[in-house]
């Protein structure tokens, strides 16, 4: 008989071991896949926001410990735009405002009509808003949809009551979930004159981006550049803590549930001692008694997996749902999320099955069967 | 060196213990103290004696459970210090029977002995046809899906027979494996080895303590105290 058929009888008979082991898998599976959605998504909306422009990088303050913490003054902005290699340097301000309840983080770019081309923006219906003017907004086409809001229509926001004058695009929807105003405005209700969030530069033709990115940060050391995602990650302070205390609660979790998992089995073990020992003894080899408890394992961790990555979407969905996080996390299910849930029963397992499995396989069979 | 399956007289001892010593590796117990005996091929032995008196210990050097502290144990003409892969030779050449717990509880009879082919060449379908057919030979054709637990103590050995034929070994090595059983079941059980000796030519080695069980075979050994006393034909 093959070996798989009775690890697949084991585990099928031994329901109750079976199902305890299968939940300790999944449970830590759950936290690390959970964990990590959230992570992903944390940064996903985070990083989103760069994706907007059409830039070759991006410049933020150094050391913030929120990226729309950054401030970047006007005299700044005009030495980034003077920097030999800068074809084009876009100023935008980045705040949220709380509109209701249910959009708790509603982004507004402040941003002058003139830079919306070089920045990427499409206006799909109506006209750009004036530069300055103090009560005009454009919505992005998502937000559009989402609030039910026409060209023309007023919408209230940045203290005061807007009008409508334009819906755009950005071909990203972070950017199409947002609105934008004239960049005085947007600056005068926050009470920052003057000053942007990020800097979105082109650079010229021909001319490598990083000599352009060493320069810059040679000249004002107190900025970032960017230019990816993940450097972004690591410019957001928050961004780190949050990845960092992921990474510390899924490793806690991965130890404290191999340690059940080898508990259970170690006694579990001890109880199927003579199994082993009659195995032996007709002829079993040490190699096959190892695949056996090793395989009972294996197909414990794939269902553990399958139960725990479950789980996990129904967790991460029901975190998007909480008050706080309404707009801020969209759970972002990857096939990533899955091998990392797959992953981390596997090993999991491993760590736990392991010494028990050897334990079993390594014993004398004579010993094993007990002296009778 | 002949293999199991060479061709060879049947006068010529399948199994042969030379001066045999086996002491205890935690204590100063001489389970066996000086055995010499020859099993030949097809012959159905038995051996007796107090509780104690080292026929356990004798059948585990002979299934290559164990190995003598000193002195040669050989069989198929080879001595068991030379073979090298011991699984092998213990899931192909010995079948064991034991008193009691020879069967995985959570499996059926047929798949109890599927068990003893786990790597046998060819498709699972032949493997458990022949489960099948050695199960119908110990007249259990109908007991296949049955669990350890749903069947008799009678049953439950046959089951182990049958396992223990499962790579058609020349050599069927059972230690006590009537002791659990009630009358009725002993003679069936003894019958049955009786066939086997007859139809098969397997040559049985049963450990006993029960006299008129060992009166079963054709030859008793009788030991006590590590040693052989007495060897009888029935
Ligand atoms: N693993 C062991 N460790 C120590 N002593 C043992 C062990 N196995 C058997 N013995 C001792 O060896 C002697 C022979 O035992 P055994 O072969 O089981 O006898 P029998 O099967 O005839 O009852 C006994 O005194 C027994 O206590
Ligand atoms: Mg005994």
């Amino acid at each position: 008989m093959p070996i798989i058929s009775v690890v697949l009888h084991n585990v099928w008979k031994k329901k109750a071991r079976s199902l305890g082991l299968a939940l300790a898998i999944a449970f830590a599976v759950m936290t690390v896949v959970t964990l990590s959605v959230v992570g992903d998504g944390l940064e996903q909306s985070a990083t989103a926001i760069l994706k907007v422009g059409k830039a070759n990088f991006t410049i933020v303050q150094k050391g913030v410990p929120d990226i729309l913490n950054s401030t970047i003054d006007q005299g700044t902005l005009t030495r980034i735009r003077e920097t030999p290699g800068v074809a084009s340097a876009v100023g935008v301000l980045v705040e949220t405002e709380k509109i209701n309840a249910a959009n708790p983080v509603f982004i507004e770019v402040g941003i002058s009509p003139s830079d919306l081309k070089p920045f990427g923006v499409t206006v799909v219906a109506g006209h750009p808003y004036s530069a300055d003017a103090t009560n005009q907004m454009m919505l992005g086409w998502r937000a559009a949809q989402h609030f039910g809001i026409h060209v023309g229509d007023k919408f209230k926001a940045n203290g005061t009551v807007n009008t409508v004058v334009g819906i755009f695009s950005t071909g990203n929807s972070f950017g199409d979930d947002a609105s934008m105003f004239p960049l005085p405005a947007l600056q005068g209700y926050n009470r920052v004159p003057g000053i942007v969030t990020m800097v979105f530069v082109k650079t010229v033709p021909g001319v490598p981006v990083s000599s352009v990115t060493r320069r810059i940060s040679r000249n004002l050391p107190e900025l970032s550049t960017i230019t990816t995602a993940s450097q972004f990650g690591r410019a957001d302070l928050t961004l780190v803590f949050v990845k960092a205390a992921a990474t510390g609660s899924a490793i806690l979790a991965v130890v404290i549930g191999a340690i059940i998992v080898g508990n259970t089995m170690l006694l579990s073990l001890f109880e199927r001692t003579r199994e082993f020992g009659l195995l032996r003894a007709i002829g079993w080899t040490k190699t096959q008694v190892l695949s056996l408890v090793m395989g009972e394992g294996l197909v414990l961790a794939l269902v553990g997996a399958g139960v725990g990555v479950g789980l996990s979407f129904a967790a991460a969905v029901a975190l998007e749902h909480v008050p706080a996080l309404i707009g801020v996390l969209h759970a972002h299910f990857t096939t990533s999320a899955f091998w990392r849930g797959l992953l981390t029963a596997l090993v999991m397992t491993l760590l736990g099955t392991f010494y028990p499995a050897l334990r079993a396989a390594l014993r004398s069979p004579l010993d094993a069967l007990g002296h009778e | 060196m002949n293999g199991p399956g060479a061709a060879s007289v049947a006068s010529e001892p399948i199994i042969e213990v030379v001066d045999v010593v086996k002491v205890y590796r935690d204590g100063n117990i001489r389970a066996l103290d000086g055995v010499s005996l020859t099993v030949a091929r097809s012959e159905f032995v038995s051996i007796t004696g107090p509780s104690g008196c080292g026929k356990s210990t004798l059948l585990n050097l002979l299934a290559a459970l164990d190995q003598p502290t000193s002195g040669v144990v050989k069989v198929n003409g080879r001595d068991l210090r030379q073979v090298k892969d011991l699984s092998r030779y213990r899931r192909e050449e010995v079948g064991l029977v034991f008193q009691l717990h020879n069967l995985l509880p959570q499996l059926s009879a047929l798949a109890n002995i599927e068990i003893a082919m786990p790597h046998s060449r060819g498709r699972s379908q032949s493997r458990a046809e022949r489960a099948r057919d050695l199960l119908a030979e110990m007249g259990l054709a109908s007991a296949e899906r049955r669990v350890p637990a749903q069947l008799s103590g009678g049953e439950r050995q046959r089951v182990a027979i049958a396992r223990a034929l499962a790579n058609d070994p020349g050599i069927l090595l059972a230690d006590e494996p009537t002791g659990s059983l009630d009358s009725a079941s002993v003679d069936n059980f003894l019958q049955l080895l009786r066939r086997l000796r007859a139809e098969h030519g397997t040559t049985i080695v049963m450990v006993t303590h029960d006299n008129e069980v060992a009166a079963a075979a054709d030859r008793t050994i009788e030991m006590s105290d590590g040693r052989v006393v007495m060897a009888h034909v029935s």
